[in-house]
């Protein structure tokens, strides 16, 4: 029985038991309480009515003597409704008593009372009828003592019944009393019924239960001492509670033993885990230093299954090969006939391929004994067990290992395998995963090679190609060139042809009109018309001297016409004579003065010879053609000037010259005949060289003369390698300006390079000849450029400026970083700055960081002179925003050089 | 697309292949009459240059160009200078020349002789370059650089020390930008449209033609300059050069290349350490 329910049930019980007590006691008592009210208020109304039965039977008494004494109406009427009331009173006193006391006595007491009752009933009736008939009737003593006896009879009956009642009470509280004690008796007993059956039931179960867990102690306490792997079981039957203790410690004991069990199990998994872990580490010492598959393979093989207590095992690896996958024995160990033959298995073929197609291993117990053999030198035996292994890295297969072992397989090797497997795939990734790495880094290696290749090669043929652009352009412009030059020659031809066609005709009407025989009658005609002229009889009219004196004249501009186109036709045919000597200088322009002060006198007309200093005393030349032509133009300057002066003006100079098809720079004697005169218009300066013509073609000239002088001039000059130059304008003057090549007395012109070189000898004083041919180019290139020097060291920018004018640069000058910006702001077409670091005001730096923050010379070349001492400069200099530098004292060559290289600019 | 004629039958892979053997033949017999060997040259170098120079020969095949250039020296000689590309600059890559002289220098700088090669020296401008550098570092007097190319063209012109001015502006930049420490134009002379160096540069120069491909090593160098000649050749004739090279430059000398090239990839990356990886310059170890 259960633990719980004992308990319920004996506590139960006895409060079961007192409650059926109180109950009953309660019962007992509450019936003897509502007997005795019964009884007691019974009783108290049957007393109750046995004194009113009294009380009305005394009252009826003195009613019936008033009623029938008392005559009066209202008294009697009175008198007899009290008597009916007591009457009925005592009817229903007396009818209810009997209802209520069934006793024999008290019904026998109240028949009687009953009768006499209805007799004093009667009396009273007839008394009442005999006062009705008469109301003064009256009553005999008999009639009233009848009807006093039948009253006190009835009084005594009614106390008869009153003291029988107050019995009745009296014996039923007695009775109640002895109720009470009766219940009390029984309480006691009930109580000591429910005590001893209470202390029973707690005494028996008690006992039971101690009993039980002495039993659970006891073993409790050997399974304390055992060693938890078999532990004391509880041998009870008893249910409840304490089964449940019995079941429950049963049950930890079996968790205890299996507890203990799987700790045993589990510290010999731990120490096996510590075995593999420790193998595991040991192979993945072989990784590190590992970095081909293959390596990596043969390391592993032997380490593995010697250490797997295996005998010999295989490698295989999976490549690709013509598309397909294949696992190759990439290595092995200890196997016999170890042969590479074999091209490899692919997926699903042989238990290779099987196990890298279900990615997972298989084992191979007792194999045949002809199976494979693992073999020493001094024996061999057939292997019992193989093992397939697949290395799997991110579900894939990537090589198969097979191992063999005489003995079976262990557990623990088979997990040493798996856990090396799966290590070594990782490594087998990670080193296929380099080695792919390896192979792109190799190939984006080739393909910036190829690409840098490629681009020095395209920089190659960039190279040839503007090379040939160049050459092309060259070409095209020597074409360009040859063409214009045709052009130019056709235009010429044709105005020569044109020329020719006109000076033909003009010459063909002089020649037929001019022979030499016409000089003889003009003269005859001259000397006739002179000496008609003057008039020696004095028979001429004024008017008639006047049109001798025109014959005269005319004759003589006619001579002269006559001998100006011989010269011309002379010139022309190529048969006037030069006749080169050395010359003074001083001689011709004395013959000059001679000739022409007194016609400078005569028309009032100032005449100077100018003469730069620095001439030569003489030269060669032909001093009769020279002196003709300067003749020529002064005649013509003369002519053409009416006010004003006319003056010849000598220098040395540097001029460019036309040699054959090239322009060279010449030293030439100029001399120029500058007047004051009419001036020639622009677009005639070429028509006045032109024979037999002047600026005013028309017929009406005012000024005489051939036409002829200018064209010859310039064709003596022509044969004097020399040239005629004019400037002019309408009415401002003209300048004529004869240039002859300066030639040294005693230097023969041999041929064109002699000239050339001589030429350049007397230009350049000092170097060597050789380099010459390039410094007259180096000019060229340097020629007309604009440079900015800035500097504030007067001697220095003199140097440089006498330096770099021979090179027919234009200088510009600034004294400090301050002024140069100004001046170059002056001058944004300059080309070049030279710039002194040391200034006032403003030094280089500065200067040069100015000129950089304006957009417009942000390229412009700088260069800064340094002074060479000064180490850090130049850093600064180029920060500053130098192109380059070049240090001080400034070599003049290597300035020139490297202004050539940042004044080069690709011809467009 | 060289070969066309009659190719209508032909897939684009067998016209390769067609275009590979003829190569291949082409260069075999060069090696095999003049014995110059391009057979190792990088194959797409080798096809372009091949077949540029079979377009200005106006020939429609290799094949073609195989007869002329068999028959006719002239032609190989045009071959050979489209096989030799000359590009170059003086200091050119600034950087390069730069670290030469501040990382270089200073650990050579005590050397009581130093011997530079410059291999594939072309038209002799980084020569100069280097010659001017090891002048202005006070070095020059004790130097000196071999400067080889396969190109004997090339040499003559290099001996000439002769720059067209146009490149000056920028030669002059990279002067500047590789730590120049004195004016540039110290160095030249303006000459007409070229500009002359001077010839106290060229004092410890040697020029001389030297095929790295078939020559062998002629000395042991402290510093190899071998800059933009290795994207010539094919992996294999890189594997073959480098062995040249390193077996002539000295334990602890350096080798320079260009800027797109370098020795991890071949059989002597280990040989050497990168002494300054940003500029290609290799320090051997071993």
């Amino acid at each position: 029985m259960k633990f719980k329910t004992k308990l319920y049930m004996s506590v139960g019980s006895l409060l079961l038991f007192i409650f059926i007590i109180a109950v009953v006691l309660l019962n007992m008592l509450e019936q003897t309480t509502v007997k005795m009210n019964e009884v007691v208020n019974d009783l108290n109304e049957r007393i109750e009515m046995a004194t009113v039965m009294k009380y009305e039977t005394t009252r009826i008494g003195f009613e019936l003597v008033f009623m029938v004494t008392n005559s009066e109406e209202m008294v009697h009427l009175k008198a007899k409704q009290d008597w009916e009331e007591s009457q009925i009173k005592l009817y229903e006193a007396m009818e209810s008593l009997e209802k209520k006391d069934t006793e024999e006595r008290a019904q026998e007491l109240l028949a009687r009372f009953k009768t006499l009752y209805q007799n004093y009933q009667d009396i009273g009736q007839q008394a009442l009828t005999a006062k009705r008939l008469n109301h003064k009737t009256e009553f005999s003593a008999s009639f009233w003592a009848d009807a006093e006896i039948t009253r006190q009879r009835m009084l005594q009956i009614a106390d008869l019944l009153s003291v029988l009642e107050e019995q009745k009470l009296k014996s039923e509280l007695f009775r109640t009393k002895e109720t009470y004690n009766l219940a009390v008796t029984m309480i006691y007993i009930y109580l000591a019924i429910a005590l001893f059956i209470g202390v029973g039931f707690t005494f028996w179960i008690i006992r039971s239960m101690t009993n039980n867990l002495n039993k659970v102690t006891t073993v409790m306490k050997q399974a304390t001492a055992s060693n938890f792997e078999e532990m004391p079981r509880i041998e009870l039957s008893a249910k409840g509670e304490l089964g449940e203790i019995t079941v429950a410690f049963n049950k930890m004991a079996e968790a205890l033993e299996k507890h203990s069990l799987r700790e045993k199990e589990l510290k010999e998994d731990a120490k096996a885990q510590s075995w593999l872990n420790e193998k595991i580490a040991e192979i993945a010492t072989i990784y590190p230093e590992v970095e081909s598959v293959p390596e990596l393979a043969d390391l592993f093989i032997t380490k593995l299954v010697p250490m797997a207590g295996a005998s010999c095992g295989i490698f295989y690896l999976k490549e690709f090969v013509n598309g397909e996958y294949y696992f190759k024995k990439l290595s092995s160990y200890a196997v016999l006939n170890d042969s590479d033959t074999d091209i490899g298995y692919r997926f699903g073929e042989s238990l290779i391929g099987q196990c890298a197609l279900e990615k997972r291993l298989i084992i191979l117990n007792d194999v045949p004994d002809h199976y494979l053999k693992i073999g020493s030198g001094m024996g061999e035996s057939p292997a019992k067990n193989i093992i397939i292994i697949p290395v799997i890295f991110e579900d894939e297969v990537l090589a198969v290992i097979e191992i063999a072992s005489f003995e079976t397989y262990h557990p623990l090797q088979i997990k040493l395998f798996e856990a090396a497997v799966n290590n070594i795939g990782i490594k087998i990734n990670s080193i296929l995963s380099h080695v792919k790495l390896e192979k792109l880094l190799l190939e984006s290696q080739t393909m910036t090679e190829e690409l840098q290749a490629q681009s020095e090669e395209l920089q190659l043929q960039q190279e040839e190609l503007r090379t040939t652009n160049e050459k092309l352009e060259e070409q095209y412009e020597a074409l360009k060139h040859k063409n214009e030059e045709i052009e130019k020659v056709r235009g010429a031809l044709e105005e020569k042809a044109q020329q020719l066609e006109v000076s033909s005709q003009y010459k063909s009407e002089f020649l037929a009109n001019m022979s030499h025989e016409l000089r003889t009658p003009l003269n005859s005609l001259l000397i006739l018309a002179k000496i008609l002229s003057d008039n020696g009889d004095g028979n001429l009219t004024p008017k008639q001297e006047e049109y001798i004196r025109t014959i005269y004249s005319s004759g003589n501009d006619l001579l002269y016409l006559i001998n100006d186109v011989l010269d011309l036709a002379k010139v022309e045919s190529g048969t006037l004579d030069i006749n080169t000597k050395e010359v003074e200088l001083y001689e011709v322009l004395e013959f000059i003065d001679r000739q022409f002060s007194p016609l400078a006198e005569q028309k009032q007309i100032e005449f100077a010879i100018e003469m730069d200093p620095g001439l030569p005393a003489n030269f060669e030349t032909d001093d009769q053609r020279l002196q003709q032509i300067l003749k020529n133009l002064l005649s013509n300057a003369f002519k053409f000037t009416e006010t004003g002066s006319v003056t010849l003006k000598v220098q040395l100079m540097m001029q460019e010259m036309q040699v054959k098809e090239n322009t060279r720079l010449q030293q030439m004697l100029a001399f120029s005949v500058i007047d004051t005169g009419i001036g020639i218009d622009e677009d005639q300066h070429e028509v006045i060289f032109n024979a037999f013509q002047q600026a005013d073609g028309t017929t009406s000239r005012e000024y005489g003369g051939t036409g002829l002088g200018l064209s010859i001039s310039r064709e003596i000059a022509h044969l004097l390698d020399g040239f005629i130059e004019v400037s002019s304008m309408k009415g401002k003057g003209s300048t004529f300006t004869l240039y002859l090549p300066y030639v040294q007395p005693g230097y023969k012109m041999r041929d064109q390079a002699a000239y050339e070189e001589a030429a350049i000898s007397l230009y350049e004083n000092h170097g060597d000849t050789n380099e010459d041919p390039i410094k007259q180019r180096t000019k060229s290139n340097l020629k007309n450029k604009k440079i900015l020097i800035v500097d504030d060291d007067i001697r220095n920018v003199y140097a440089l400026t006498v330096a770099l004018e021979m090179y027919e640069m234009e200088i510009i000058v600034a004294e400090n970083g301050r002024e140069g910006l100004m001046v170059l702001e002056d001058n944004p077409d300059t080309d070049l700055i030279l710039m002194d670091i040391m200034m006032p005001e403003m030094d280089g730096f500065e200067a040069m960081r100015q000129i950089r923050s304006l957009t417009k010379f942000k390229t412009i070349p700088i260069i800064a002179l340094t002074a060479k001492a000064m180490r850090r400069s130049r850093e600064e200099c180029l920060e500053a925003g130098a192109t380059d530098y070049i240090s001080k004292p400034i070599n003049v060559e290597q300035l020139l050089s490297l202004m050539q290289v940042w004044l080069y600019r690709k011809e467009s | 697309m060289i070969i066309e004629k009659g190719a209508n039958n032909y897939t684009l892979a067998q016209l390769e292949e067609i275009e590979r053997i003829e190569i291949d033949l082409l260069l075999e017999a060069i090696y095999r009459l003049y014995g110059y060997d391009f057979r190792k040259y990088a194959f797409p170098f080798v096809k372009r240059r091949i077949s540029h120079r079979v377009y200005k020969e106006q020939l429609t095949s290799i094949s073609a160009l195989q007869e002329k250039v068999l028959r006719d020296s002239e032609a190989l000689m045009r071959l050979l200078s489209d096989f030799s590309i000359n590009v170059t600059e003086m200091f050119r890559d600034p950087s390069f020349f730069k670290s030469i002289r501040t990382k270089v220098i200073p650990i050579i700088n005590d050397y009581p002789e130093i011997r530079i090669w410059h291999v594939g020296c072309a038209s002799g401008e980084e020569v100069y370059s280097m010659a001017i550098l090891l002048q202005e570092e006070g070095l020059y007097n004790k130097c000196r650089i071999f400067a080889t190319d396969m190109n004997k063209e090339i040499l003559e012109k290099a001996k000439q020390a002769t720059f067209p001015l146009d490149v000056m502006q920028l030669y002059t930049k990279n002067y500047l930008e590789a730590g120049g420490k004195r004016s540039f134009s110290e160095y030249y002379k303006a000459v007409d449209d070229k500009v002359v160096f001077h010839s106290f540069l060229q004092k410890n120069v040697v020029f001389a033609q030297h095929d790295v491909v078939t020559d062998q090593s002629f000395n042991e160098f402290d510093i190899i300059i071998c800059r933009n000649v290795f994207i010539y050749f094919n992996k294999d004739l890189q594997n073959q050069v480098h062995k040249l090279l390193y077996d002539s430059l000295s334990l602890s000398g350096f080798i320079g290349l260009g800027q797109r090239e370098g020795v991890r990839f071949t059989s002597y990356g280990n040989c050497y350490k990168e002494f300054e990886p940003s500029e290609k310059l290799y320090q051997k170890i071993k």
